[in-house]
């Protein structure tokens, strides 16, 4: 009997807080169309898909994010009453490179419950600003204006389709656009589902961008010979230049 | 087929609009005999390449067109070789002291605001002169006073005789001037020290030099200028590629293809206009880069924060 009561309790024990690593037992399924892209000379940026399946009664977030970098920034400000400047400096660390969230409908609400950390509020939260007297909440809205422009930070709402509801499960979809200001690097694109206010559960893919055909050989001689690239830079400048010199005077080409 | 990936500038451009930009600011090389570095970096930077990836570049590019308008205005016997040294060596030497004023300055603070400043002062000055001068000029030509054009020795200048007491008088054939090496040495230390502190190659103070204080014929001011500008981007885009990484080649391919032939066409186009017409087109230009960079500096900006050094 007191085994049996011992056994119960460890099984209670397990049971009754385990919620969020329950979860993570049970992650999204996640799977991309592509999982390594390659930047070659015509390179435009792309697409891929990104598609899975969830409770029926769930909703899905998305997320592709790059690396975490430190960014220096100049903040702008008015010198002598009159002229816009870039007047200050400002560093916001862990900061990633690339921010897109794509979300079904009802976003806004999803991105509130607790524990989904997605969205620019939740990005705000790990970011450090400094110098610390500075406005943090200005500098990031405005950093994120600027990221915006770029490409690499955006919020695609009602993004994610659902269709085919089968034994309690339906599928997900969202075609997750890739820029062609993306650098080459390692990203991650992210799952997480969410049913009537909590996190059920996550999942992350990989996603590679990488070099390749010309692009990677002149980056290669850019970064691994710079002054022999430099020179050849210059040489095949002057050639140009002395090759169409040469055709416009054969041509005849001053009238 | 119709983009083309940058490595360098980590973006991708479409190949007809990088190569129509080439050919617009050779056009202007060719008939100037300016870099145009002034006008291509702010416009690359417009379809989202980074700054100093621009600069680089673009000096790449000027490079090709310089050759090829350089070449042209040979033939048409525009360059003043002796003259042109005197000023490259000048230039190098005055980039170099620039260089390190600029340093001092970013070290004092408030650097970005004086280098604006000088922008917007010497882009003002040398546009509004040139363009109310060469205004006279065809006004005059039109009333049938004497239709000749800029005198081309130094001789009605004030302080004649100081210039000639200078030491190493030189005859400079083809700008039809005799006057101190030490001149256009001077001239082209000045420059390099405003083209280092205003971060560009410094055509467009040169040809005002050039046709004003050195009173060269204008035709000669466009093929030396271009002379001289080929061997400071010879130097800049070695330094930058070597020190910096930022020449992006493909970029620079692609607006050389279309420059190099703008300058050809730009070369043949300058020989048809008058002095006047080139100076008051010219300042035009000018002009208008000065009051596009004085609306930059006025109107409130969208976003108040930039990238700093543009990566």
């Amino acid at each position: 009997m007191g085994k049996f009561v011992f056994i119960l309790s460890i099984l209670m024990f397990l049971t009754l807080p385990g919620q969020p690593s329950e979860a993570s037992e049970h992650p999204v399924s996640l799977e991309l169309t592509d999982s390594i892209i390659k930047i070659s000379t015509f390179y435009n940026g792309t697409t891929l898909e990104a598609s899975g399946i969830i409770p029926a009664d769930a909703d899905v977030l998305l997320r592709v994010s790059g690396p975490k970098e430190n960014v220096h920034l100049k903040v702008k400000g008015k010198v002598a009453g009159v002229l816009w400047m870039n007047k200050s400096d400002a560093e916001l660390d862990n900061t990633p490179s690339v921010y897109m969230l794509y979300t079904p409908e009802k976003s806004s609400k999803l991105l509130e419950t607790q524990g989904v950390d997605m969205g620019y509020s939740a990005l705000a939260k790990g970011i450090t600003i400094k110098p610390e007297s500075a406005d943090k909440a200005f500098i990031f809205a405005e950093y994120v204006k600027l990221m915006e422009e770029a490409g690499v930070y955006t919020v695609n709402k009602s993004s994610i389709h659902y269709k085919d509801v089968e034994n309690g499960q339906k599928s997900f979809s969202a075609t997750l656009t890739i820029p062609s200001k993306m650098n080459a690097g390692e990203y991650m694109v992210e799952a997480v589902t969410v049913e009537n206010g909590h996190v059920l559960g996550r999942s992350e893919k990989k996603l590679t961008l990488e070099l390749s055909g010309l692009p990677k050989v002149i980056a290669a001689l850019a970064f691994g010979y710079p002054l022999l690239f430099g020179i050849m830079a210059v040489f095949i400048a002057v050639a140009t230049g002395l090759i169409i010199g040469t055709l416009f005077k054969g041509g005849g080409g001053s009238h | 087929m119709i983009h083309m990936y940058l490595p360098i500038a980590g973006n991708s451009v479409n190949i007809f609009l990088i190569l129509g930009l080439g050919g617009f600011v050779g056009l202007l090389s060719g008939i100037f005999g300016v870099g145009g570095g002034f006008l291509m970096t702010p416009l690359l930077m417009m379809f989202g390449i980074p700054p100093t990836v621009a600069a680089a570049s673009d000096s790449n590019q000027i490079v090709g067109a310089s050759t090829s308008g350089s070449l042209a205005h040979m033939r048409l016997g525009n360059v003043d070789i002796p003259m042109g040294v005197m000023l490259l060596i000048g230039g190098i030497a005055g980039g170099t002291v620039g260089v390190q004023v600029i340093k001092l300055l970013r070290a004092m603070g408030n650097a970005d605001f004086l280098i604006a400043i000088t922008y917007v002062i010497m882009l003002g000055g040398v546009g509004g002169y040139m363009f109310w001068e060469s205004l006279q000029g065809l006004k005059k030509e039109k009333t049938g006073d004497s239709a000749e054009k800029v005198d081309p020795v130094v001789e009605k200048t004030e302080g004649k005789s100081l210039i000639q007491k200078l030491p190493f008088q030189y005859k400079f054939e083809k700008s039809g001037c005799e006057i101190s090496m030490l001149l256009p040495l001077g001239f082209g230390i000045l420059v390099g020290i405003l083209a280092a502190i205003m971060g560009v190659g410094g055509g467009f103070i040169m040809v005002p030099v050039m046709v004003y204080l050195l009173r060269m014929p204008m035709h000669v001011v466009v093929g030396t200028s271009l002379f001289q500008i080929l061997f400071t981007c010879v130097n800049v885009t070695i330094m930058q590629s070597w020190s910096n990484h930022t020449v992006d080649f493909v970029l620079a391919v692609l607006l050389l293809l279309g420059s190099t032939i703008g300058a050809q066409v730009g070369t043949a186009v300058s020989k048809r206009l008058k002095a006047d017409q080139l100076k008051i087109m010219l300042a035009s230009l000018v002009l208008l880069v000065c009051v596009k960079m004085m609306a930059g500096l006025l109107m409130t900006p969208t976003i108040m924060v930039a990238l700093k050094g543009g990566h």
